[in-house]
């Protein structure tokens, strides 16, 4: 059996709710048979006090008192209205000794009487007697039933009081700790974390605390040498790079050159141009995985593909590309980076644009039970199947004719990661491939 | 025009200057933040051309500093750190215009070119040639009295090289100019090509003068 993830708190309730329910089916049979037990034998101490005094009277006034000697019925007995209890005296021949106490049945007044009995044997005058003392039990029942009646509400009393109790003490007590938990949860990113210590006298919360805090303030820190790292990278390389493109622009404009020349001097720019996308990938990448772009604005998914389209529509005319678009569930809003997934959907399709010579580039995007997804097909050159998962790889082509530097792929699986968009590839040689990006 | 470049990097400071100088702006240099700020607080200036990225000095504080004694004047921020946080922060404090390095001296030139001409006079707004006329205020291309529609793409394209008329402008800066920086790794793809043609076409229903040459290899230029 799979046991739910539950708080700690709501553990601990459980817990407790648990271990009264079972004190309270325990005593639920245990009561009853101690109750029982009590009246017993209280009955049964106050039936002996009792023989104590009978027995006292009889030495001290004689047994003569109670039994008349001439008389052809030779007993005593005495018992009030209600047949509580009765006291009996009677001669006896025997000379064992008889003290036991009961359950018996008495005929009183014609009438069938369940008593508990002490019957107790005393020799006077060379006479064998025996004493019984009675209890009735219906007031012994009596009794029972309403011992039983207090204890259970006194039990449940008490159950109640302390279970409401513990519970407040476990809110108590867990509040600091709660804190922390939902401090953490509201961290969407190392520079945002809260460091208002949390008020408790519990040292191992203190402890916790104050662990988390310190480990936040190094994965800040770290955060934020990477991002200052990048942002420095970023300048010690294109700075240069913007210098030569200067001082070429600067003699193309300058100087009367050749054809030849000029022709020399924009291959360079082409050259640098190459370096610059280059660099900037690499750092769009670096800057993903130091999770430096907001992943918390509202993207219509359907609106951004137009904008691809509207953009790269050009290149598929210069190829006479047909570009089809299959737009569905236009209202469908994702969280997420807009210029993130400008750029991975420009990748994909401007891919599909690159290696397909003759046919069509389709984009559909759709929702089905629940899943939105979009599909980037195209007619071209396909992929072989032994390359396919290498395709995502960093400078790695799958077209050998085709010289690319194998960035674009690699920066869109970095960018479908980060957004959790799930990436599949359908491809078949000389027939076309299929993109398929899955919305979480 | 007075214009204050400030780059920590003398080598592309001079070259920025020596490009500008020849269309004729006056230019003054600050490599450190210090010099910036001192320029700044004794000049007037109608430009100011700020690398953000300034060793000594935060940028955005030195744009806060020249809006105190130079109100009036336009800027235009240049970054290799490429933090999109600054852009947007660069943009709220009043910088007009933003350029990632590296950039095109002509793509600069052109941004001055617009701001001047959206913030100052207009009788630069309306450009002639043949019966052709081209309103850059409104964006608007007429042939004598006949308006021609152009998309927005082919206007881009067509006013960018009228504007830097006799001037060979290169594939690249054509593509940078009008599609902006995409992480494009093409660049022998021929698209530009194809609104070339349309715009030419355009032209050609009206008046028969080849206005755009083609520098085999390389580009455009617009010959007038």
């Amino acid at each position: 059996m799979k046991i739910p993830n539950l708080k700690l708190k709501s553990q601990l309730a459980l817990f407790n709710a648990f271990s009264k329910a079972l004190i309270i089916t325990l005593l639920v049979f245990l009561i009853p048979w101690l109750v029982s037990r009590i009246s017993i034998q209280d009955t049964d101490k106050l039936l002996i006090q009792k023989l104590d005094q009978v027995i006292e009277l009889v030495d001290s006034l004689g047994i003569e008192t109670y039994i008349d000697m001439d008389a052809e019925f030779q007993a005593f007995g005495s018992y009030n209205i209600l047949k509580e209890e009765y006291i009996s005296i009677e001669p006896i021949r025997t000379d064992t000794t008889i003290n036991i106490i009961q359950y018996s049945e008495r005929i009183i007044e014609d009438e069938l009487v369940d008593y508990r009995v002490l019957s107790y044997s005393i020799e006077e005058n060379d006479n064998n007697y025996l004493i019984e003392i009675g209890k009735s039990i219906s007031v012994i029942l009596r009794f029972e039933h309403n011992l039983k009646q207090f204890a259970f509400i006194f039990l449940i009393f008490i159950i109640t009081l302390t279970f409401i109790f513990d519970l407040s003490f476990i809110q108590y007590l867990l509040r600091p700790f709660e804190r922390i938990v939902s401090k953490l949860k509201y961290t969407k990113h190392p520079t945002s974390f809260n460091y208002q210590p949390v008020n408790t006298n519990t040292s191992d919360f203190i402890y916790l605390d104050e662990t988390i805090h310190s480990l936040m303030r190094k994965i800040e820190a770290a955060f934020n040498d990477e991002r200052e790292y990048i942002s420095n990278v970023s300048h010690e390389l294109l700075t240069p790079v913007s210098i030569i493109q200067s001082k070429l622009d600067n003699i193309l404009y300058e100087s009367n050159l050749s054809e030849a020349d000029m022709m020399k001097i924009f291959e360079s720019k082409k050259t640098l141009r190459r370096l610059t996308n280059l660099v900037r990938t690499l750092l769009m990448m670096s800057r993903i995985e130091n999770e430096e772009y907001i992943l918390t604005e509202d993207v219509n998914v359907n609106k951004v593909l137009q904008n691809v389209v509207e953009e790269i529509e050009d290149k598929a005319i210069a190829k006479e590309l047909e570009i089809k678009m299959e737009l569905k569930a236009n209202n469908f809003i994702f969280k997420g980076n807009d210029n993130l997934l400008f750029t991975l959907f420009y990748n994909f399709v401007n891919n599909a644009i690159r290696y397909t010579d003759k046919g069509h580039v389709e984009i559909v995007s759709k929702q089905k039970n629940n899943q939105f997804s979009i599909q980037i097909n195209d007619t071209g050159a396909g992929i072989k199947k032994e390359k396919i998962p290498q395709i995502f790889s960093r400078f790695k082509n799958s077209n050998e004719t085709k010289d690319s530097y194998g960035l674009g792929l690699a920066l869109s699986k970095k960018i479908c990661d980060y957004h959790k968009i799930i990436v599949e590839v359908k491809s078949e040689v000389n027939k076309g491939s299929s993109f398929i990006l899955l919305f979480p | 025009m007075r214009i204050l470049i400030v780059e920590d990097e003398k080598s592309l400071a001079s070259e920025i200057k020596q490009f500008l100088v020849k269309e004729d702006y006056n230019i003054d240099l600050a490599h450190t933040g210090e010099e910036a700020s001192e320029l700044i607080s004794v000049n007037p200036y109608d430009f100011i051309l700020l690398d953000i990225g300034l060793p000594d000095y935060n940028g955005l504080d030195l744009i806060k500093e020249a809006k105190k004694y130079n109100s009036e004047a336009y800027f235009i921020v240049i970054t290799a750190r490429g933090e999109l946080e600054d852009k947007i922060k660069g943009f709220d404090l009043g910088a007009d215009d933003y350029l990632p390095k590296p950039f095109s001296l002509l793509e600069l030139l052109s941004r001055i070119q617009a701001i001047t001409r959206r913030k100052f006079g207009h009788q630069e707004s309306v450009i002639k040639f043949g019966g052709f006329s081209l309103d850059t205020n409104k964006k608007h291309f007429q042939f004598k009295d006949k308006s021609i529609s152009l998309t927005k793409k082919e206007y881009k394209l067509l006013s960018y090289l009228v504007l830097n008329k006799n001037r060979v402008l290169d594939r690249l800066q054509l593509t940078e100019h009008i599609w902006g920086e995409f992480y494009e790794d093409d660049y022998d793809s021929n698209y530009i090509d194809v609104h070339i043609k349309n715009v030419r076409k355009k032209l050609a229903e009206f008046d028969n003068t080849n206005w755009i040459k083609t520098v085999r290899g390389i580009g455009y230029k617009f010959e007038f």
